[in-house]
């Protein structure tokens, strides 16, 4: 039978329309065609035929192969007079003290051939650990912005010139000194001699907090122990990221522990998902209006009152954390992040009913950071525009980036008469003073810094100052006229009268401290009065009054950037939000909810941009990409601070701009470079409880480095219970307790004796075996390392550890967006999702479906974060795919990556189950992309690399060697001991920059060590152990603590 | 050192006769009656750090012609001797004028515990210098330490391919001026008896024509110069990479013989970081300095290389100070505001990319000789890598050497010696801890098992041929 059915290629042909028909018959409808573009008369013009073409080809070829067989002399130049204490080829180590206004933190600086390369904390210091921005803060060192000696305007000055005027202006009329607040006694001791006003103010401003404390007789910002509190409840205060001196989460993390007789419990009331949120226990959305109200309920419920004001979830958070307080006087912590005076009163109020003052809260020695005052400085602002002051030095801060009113500020700046600034780069402020007289990088210089009354901490320059750089100290000194401005030994000399250059190294006392990084000296300590009584009912009234609009704003402080003091640093840069996982840039966080009412996009991907919103408050607008945040209240948004910097074209440091897909620096309309961002710090002038949020219809890309939310019920990557279900199961032995089963696969076999062969018939995945095992455990040294997830914050500092330590190629914003992230080490941030297949099955969805609606995160989502780099499996998978065996295993448990052999397949990549390997896509040190941002690219910047590590080139994989290069130095380090590798004395980068102590590392075959005993606790488990990749990396299971106190 | 010994009893005795005629003389003088071998000795112990018997300046000034520049007291250089500053307290315009001239240069002397018949000995032995034109003259050590110039080598070789070339061009001469006699010779034969001319031809006709009539024999020759191409070639591509007899020029004619053999410095002296780093490092200038600031004088040549190590740290040699970036002299320690040339040496021993090679685990761990990578450096007069063969060669002298049979600083030349080399497990901590954790495991047992097959824990068997030990 004949077949009469015809077929069609589409509905154009069945209908025949016209655009059908004009190109029926050709074989390939291009707009262009063969014939076409063989006949264009430009190509026949050209007088290179086909043959020379060739011709040439092959000789370009031949010539390059055979340059290429000659041997390069490599130049090798000694030292002329060797400095004693430096052997190539061995890193010296300095203590020293980083404070810049924002953080501060006693750190070791580790130095090769007089070359500062790497930051960490000083283990002798309480405060160990440094975090992500003091880590990253040695690249600032090497930024080729950094003015090179003393300007004026756009020329260069003598020192001799500079001085001269300045003096002579400081002489006659007002001076004032701004600066940021200075914790360096001999600094605070020059500015007196300078006898001008001093007004200080910090970019972040805890002013409230600080006065607050006055009804106590203090005024100064509390210490906080938080290796005290059992029970933290944190309104709105990111203590984890950024708040004040941001260097708690030691102690945070010490009392994280389920094994433990304490384990604390952390509520967070906030509006945006921050950091400190995302570790809490219980987290409660409140909008930035409610914050007050918080405050009040937990004080009203301490006093027996009741909940006022608050919708009824909200008011029973409040009710079960202010129990949890009083189950917890005296051993908890109360903290708000608002620079509200009202809201820090009754948080003074709440601590002091708790009788927390004392105990974990200590104003006798209180922090002697942010001294900031914002009503001396708003003066300041006023009278400058009246023209009253003649002389401004400004010293550490950058207010017309920073102040709410900088506007205001630099219309002022014009008016004063001369105008010094002290900071290293020609930035916002600088670059509009008459002079600037650039400071040492911190790592060039000396200086005393005390954060605590009686401690002193020392910085001492690491190398030989890069430029024709001066000390502040010294700068300030010759403009007060004084005798002595060498800054050294005017430190010297205010600790030791009689100290002079002859006794500069026989002072035994000062050698300790300058080998420590701190001394003591006897001060007398503040005596507050705890009992005082803290006024609260003006304040009470005036939260009770508080409402918002539709929609209100909060501003906050990422991680990686801080207030904008490393808008430069490409590591910092690319370090991803550790919520957001977004690079690069800054954006506005709301809810889904609020997005969908505006019409915006929620998905984001290489091809889906976001939608721009335009957000106003106070009559201050800012135009920025929103991102859907989970946990973000309805009905709020919040906008990071720090970024947006250079908007005037300054010349900060070519990582500052935004650089296009080819490696040249985006511009504005207006011709000036494009900054990364926008400036949000004019919102901090007051409240921004009434705010509108408009859609401009602009699109714009964020660069993420994890776009899904959840781990969609993959309960063997994150293993995750309550503190409840934990105590139940304490004692189990490993692999048994319900909340860490080991994982079995089923067999066709009788294992569990009951005469049926069914799903419950399983065998541990150890009996499973493929290959030989490679000679690893009990033989020789077996590498491991593992990672608590319970006292994992998220912080990042690993990450930005590992990016400089192994000289990981930074690739930029656009590479970001196509995925190619080079970070060897990245944290995995999964939110929980209110959906899961069990429920998919109850409502009778289909189990596609259902794992579509499990990749929604809830609307208030409980996270965890997992650090998440190469495994190290003792049967890799990556290993048996590479075709040249450029990856092979270690008898030392170590995955081994050889570059030189590495011919880029990149199949290992496509088989780790981890995805933790990376591919070099580029020459990133040589192609122009990265021009802008790749350490390695640049002269100057190069110096930072880590000559212990090679600098990969295109073409070759590269992952987590788990600090290899340390490993080995570890191991000679031992033998030239003559004796058995102590446990501890090998760490990789990440390990040892954790400010929480989640990361151990060491050696599983020796049995005393410390990651051996946590291998083998009952919480312990591997990253997809059911398919039997035997990693050599050990998570511990997450313990929340939702159900007791 | 016979030599040397034979001369001092001579000169000894000539000079007890001296002294022994004019004691008998004059008065107690402090500038006679001394014991000049005891001077001798006591000069070395407390003088001679800082003061020659020439006129040369070390760290002060020579003390050649002392007794007829003192203008002071006898009893005042004793006095300046054992106590300079108490002797500057006598107002004596001589020692005032000494001290104004040389304290602010060279410091203040430190008073000697020497007694007055003591100075008395050193200043007989100060006049009556020991003749140092005989020592220097001495060339016996010169023969046990030859110097190896390698450079030599190079011409031989450079001047022999000219002479192949030579008889090659020769030898086409010839080929074709006999070709051409024969085709003469053809053509006054043809000519005589009438026959046909050749052809007019070019030399490529010719040679073409020829060819075809030797098929076979230019067939062979093809094959042959084929052959020869490919081996050639082959044997020029393995050699990449292989740097046998590589010696490149150095900034300063440093002859290593002279200070290794000679003067049997140890090598780690001058690279003394090979103990504690990764780098062996070329000696520093200051290094240079702890000798060549009182040897001025090269043996072979004389002061000029040894200027460029003066002009590289600012040293005056005949002040026997150091100078400071205003190119004034008189400082006692190496200035750092002057800013010198600093020496740029070639480096020789250049290991393949991406290794990561440790001195000291090499040289501090594993106890390994320099000799056995660098061969016997004390022979060379440059720094130069040692083929392998030289260094195998070298195991009569230097026992213990590992002998290999790859070339130097190749990658296999490193394995094979992992491959050889004995890891003793018992000498160090570090590798006692290993052997334990092999000796109490069963999976250790087995593992030690397989090892000891040769009777022999290699480094290899510990892991040295594992990738990440090198590369990371």
């Amino acid at each position: 039978m004949a077949n009469n059915k015809i077929y069609w290629s589409g509905l154009d042909e069945l209908e025949g329309t016209e655009a059908y028909q004009s190109v029926q018959g050709q074989e390939f409808p291009e707009s262009q065609s063969v014939d076409e573009f063989i006949s264009d008369e430009r190509h026949s013009s050209s007088t290179t035929g086909r043959r020379d073409f060739l011709k040439f080809m092959g000789f370009s070829l031949t010539a390059a192969t055979l340059a290429a067989c000659e041997t390069p002399v490599i130049k090798s130049i000694p030292y002329v007079n060797k400095p004693e204490d430096v052997t190539p080829g061995v890193a010296n180590y300095y203590a020293s003290t980083y404070y810049d206004g924002f953080d501060y933190a006693n750190i070791l600086v580790k130095t090769r051939e007089g070359r500062p390369i790497f930051v960490k904390g000083n283990k002798t210091s309480r405060k160990a650990k440094a975090n992500t921005r003091v880590i990253g803060s040695v690249m600032g060192l090497y930024d080729s912005a950094r003015l090179q000696g003393p300007m004026k305007g756009d020329d260069v000055v003598s020192w001799a010139d500079l001085d001269a005027a300045v003096a002579a202006s400081a002489g006659e009329g007002r001076t004032v000194v701004l600066s940021n607040t200075v914790l360096s006694p001999s600094l605070n001791k020059a500015i007196g001699l300078l006898g001008a006003e001093h007004v200080q103010y910090d970019a972040v401003s805890h002013n409230a907090l600080r006065t607050a404390q006055s009804s106590f007789g203090v005024d100064a910002v509390p210490s906080y122990d938080f290796s005290k509190a059992e029970v933290v409840v944190s309104i709105a205060a990111d203590f984890l990221g950024s708040f004040l001196t941001s260097d708690y989460d030691a102690d945070y993390s010490s009392l994280r522990n389920p094994e433990g007789d304490k384990h604390s419990k952390h509520f967070q009331f906030e509006s945006t998902m921050s950091l400190t949120g995302t570790n809490a226990d219980v987290r409660t959305m409140v909008s930035p209006s409610e914050e007050g109200k918080v405050a009040a309920g937990i004080l009203s419920v301490l006093n027996n009152g009741s909940v006022n004001g608050l919708e009824e979830g909200v008011a029973n958070a409040v009710k079960s954390a202010a129990s949890a307080l009083k189950a917890a006087s005296g051993r908890s912590i109360v903290v708000a992040g608002s620079n509200d005076g009202d809201i820090q009163t009754i948080v003074a109020a709440i601590n002091q009913k708790l009788g927390n003052y004392g105990s974990t809260i200590d104003l006798s020695n209180p922090s002697l950071a942010y001294q900031g005052d914002d009503a001396a400085v708003a003066s300041l602002v006023a009278d400058m525009n009246a023209g009253k002051v003649s002389t401004l030095i400004i010293h550490g801060c950058n207010p017309a980036y920073d102040l709410p009113n900088a506007g205001e500020f630099i219309l002022g700046l014009a008016k004063v008469k001369t105008s010094v600034c002290t900071n290293g780069l020609a930035d916002e402020t600088a670059s509009r003073c008459t002079y600037i007289a650039p400071d040492h990088h911190y790592l060039e210089g000396w200086n005393d810094l005390s954060l605590n009354a009686g401690k002193i901490d020392i910085a001492q320059p690491a190398i030989q100052p890069l430029f024709d750089t001066r000390s502040a100290g010294s700068s300030i000194l010759s403009w007060a006229g004084a005798e002595q401005t060498d800054w050294y030994t005017y430190i010297r000399t205010n600790y030791n009268g009689s100290y002079t250059s002859a006794n500069m190294y026989s002072d035994a006392n000062w050698n300790r401290a300058v080998h420590d990084g701190t001394f003591t000296i006897d001060v007398a300590s503040q005596t507050p009065d705890y009992n005082a009584t803290v006024d609260v009912a003006a304040a009470l009234q005036n939260v009770a009054k508080r409402s918002g609009g539709a929609m209100q704003l909060s501003t906050y402080v990422k991680g990686a950037m801080g207030v904008g003091n490393h808008a430069a640093n490409p590591m910092l840069q690319e370090t991803p939000d550790p919520v957001s996982k977004i690079t690069w840039d800054n954006y506005v966080t709301m809810s889904r909810a609020d997005m969908e009412n505006l019409g915006l996009n929620t998905y984001l991907g290489q091809a889906d941009a976001a939608s721009v919103v335009k957000v106003t408050s106070n009559g201050v607008s800012v135009e920025l990409p929103a991102f859907m945040q989970p946990g973000q209240k309805q009905g709020t948004v919040s906008i990071a601070l720090g970024y947006g910097r250079g908007s005037n074209g300054e010349n900060i440091g070519k990582a500052a701009y935004q650089t296009g897909a080819n490696g040249e620096t985006l511009s504005l309309e207006s011709g000036l470079p494009m900054p990364i961002g926008a400036n949000a710090f004019p919102f901090t002038s007051g409240a921004n409880y009434d705010v509108q949020v408009e859609k401009t219809g602009a699109e714009y890309s964020l660069a993420s480095t994890q776009m899904h939310g959840t781990a969609m019920g993959r309960d063997s990557v994150v293993k995750e219970t309550t503190l409840a279900a934990f105590l139940t199961e304490a004692d189990k032995p490993k692999g048994e307790a319900s909340w860490n089963k080991a994982p079995g696969l089923n067999v066709h076999e009788d294992v569990n004796h009951d005469g049926v062969i069914d799903s419950r018939d399983k065998k541990s995945t150890n009996a499973f075996d493929l290959w030989h095992s490679h000679p690893v455990e009990e033989v020789g040294h077996r590498w491991g390392m593992s990672i608590d997830l319970t006292k994992c914050t998220g912080c990042s500092a690993c990450v930005t550890a590992c990016h400089i330590e192994n000289n990981v190629p930074v690739v930029g914003k656009d590479e970001v967006l196509r995925h190619r992230d080079m970070h060897w080490m990245r944290i995995d941030r999964y939110y929980s999702s209110d959906y899961s297949l069990e429920k998919g099955a109850e409502e009778g969805v289909g189990v596609i479906s259902s794992y579509a609606k499990m990749e929604d995160p809830s609307v208030n989502p409980q996270t965890v974060h997992m650090p998440m780099m190469c495994q190290h499996c003792n049967h890799a998978p990556c290993e048996t795919v590479c075709p040249v065996a450029a990856t092979t295993h270690s008898n030392e448990g170590l995955n081994q990556m050889t570059y030189n052999r590495c011919i880029g397949t990149r199949y290992c990549a496509n088989n780790c189950p981890y995805k933790v390997r990376r591919f070099n896509w580029f020459n990133y040190k040589g192609h122009g992309k990265f021009q802008n941002f790749n350490p390695a690219a640049d002269s100057l910047t190069r110096l930072v690399l880590n000559p212990d590590v090679t600098v990969r080139a295109r073409g070759v994989m590269e992952k987590c060697s788990m600090c290899v290069q340390r490993i080995q130095e570890g191991k000679l380090d031992a033998k030239k001991a003559n004796s058995a590798i102590k446990d501890g004395a090998i760490s990789t980068a990440c390990a040892e920059s954790c400010p929480a102590n989640a990361i151990t590392f060491g050696d599983l075959n020796d049995k005393a060590s410390q990651v051996r005993t946590i291998s083998e606790n009952n919480r312990s488990y591997h990253a997809l152990e059911e398919i039997g990749v035997k990693p050599n990396i050990f998570y511990m299971t997450k313990v929340r603590n939702v159900d007791t106190h | 050192m016979k030599r040397n010994h034979s001369i001092k009893i001579i000169a000894t005795a000539v000079f007890t006769l001296i002294t022994l005629q004019f004691s008998s003389v004059s008065a107690q003088s402090i500038w006679e009656g001394g014991d000049v071998e005891n001077g001798q000795s006591l000069f070395n112990a407390n003088c001679a750090s800082c003061h020659k018997v020439t006129d040369e300046v070390l760290a002060a000034p020579g003390l050649g012609g002392l007794k007829d520049r003192w203008s002071a007291s006898d009893d005042l250089l004793v006095k300046w001797i054992q106590n300079p500053q108490e002797a500057a307290e006598s107002g004596d315009k001589y020692i005032k004028s000494i001290v104004d001239r040389y304290v602010g240069t060279y410091g203040w002397m430190n008073g000697q515990a020497v007694n007055a018949d003591e100075i008395k000995d050193i200043l007989a032995y100060v006049q009556n210098p020991p003749n140092m034109d005989i020592a220097a003259g001495d060339d016996s050590l010169s023969e046990q330490c030859p110097t190896i110039d390698y450079s030599a080598d190079d011409s031989n070789e450079a001047s022999s391919t000219l002479w192949f070339i030579l008889l090659f061009i020769l030898f086409v001469v010839i080929a074709v001026s006999a070709s051409g006699v024969k085709r003469s010779l053809t053509d006054l034969i043809a000519e005589r008896d009438g026959g046909e001319l050749l052809p007019d031809s070019s030399y490529l006709q010719r040679f073409k024509a020829w060819a075809w009539n030797n098929l076979v024999f230019v067939s062979l020759i093809g094959l042959f110069i084929v052959a020869y191409g490919v081996t050639v070639g082959y044997q020029a591509l393995m050699g990449i990479g292989i740097y046998d007899n590589y010696s490149p020029e150095q900034p300063v004619a440093f002859i290593h013989s002279v200070h290794a053999c000679e003067n049997e410095i140890d090598c780690k002296y001058c690279h003394n970081s090979a103990y504690d780093s990764k780098h062996a490092g070329i000696p520093t200038t200051n290094v240079c300095m702890n000798c060549h600031k009182a040897i001025k004088k090269g043996k072979r040549t004389g002061e000029e290389e040894i200027a460029k190590i003066y002009a590289a740290i600012g040293f005056d040699p005949a002040t026997g100070t150091y100078v400071d970036g205003e190119g004034n002299n008189g400082h006692a320690l190496p200035q750092a505001s002057f800013e010198g040339e600093p020496l740029k040496w070639n480096k020789v021993h250049n290991l393949p990319d991406h290794v990561f090679f440790s001195h000291q685990q090499h040289v501090t761990v594993g106890g390994l000789q320099c000799q056995n990578c660098h061969g016997d450096v004390a022979t060379y007069s440059v720094g130069r890598i040692a083929p392998v063969e030289e260094i195998n060669g070298l195991v009569d002298k230097f026992p213990g050497l590992i002998q290999l049979s790859k070339p130097t600083l190749t990658m296999g030349w490193c394995i094979e010696c992992h491959n050889k080399a004995e890891v003793d497990l018992a000498e160090n901590g570090y590798y006692e801890e290993m052997h334990n954790r092999l000796k109490t495991t069963l999976r250790g047992n087995e593992e030690l098992r397989r090892y000891l097959e040769d009777d022999k824990i290699t480094v290899r068997e510990l892991g040295g041929w594992e990738c990440s030990k090198c590369h990371y």
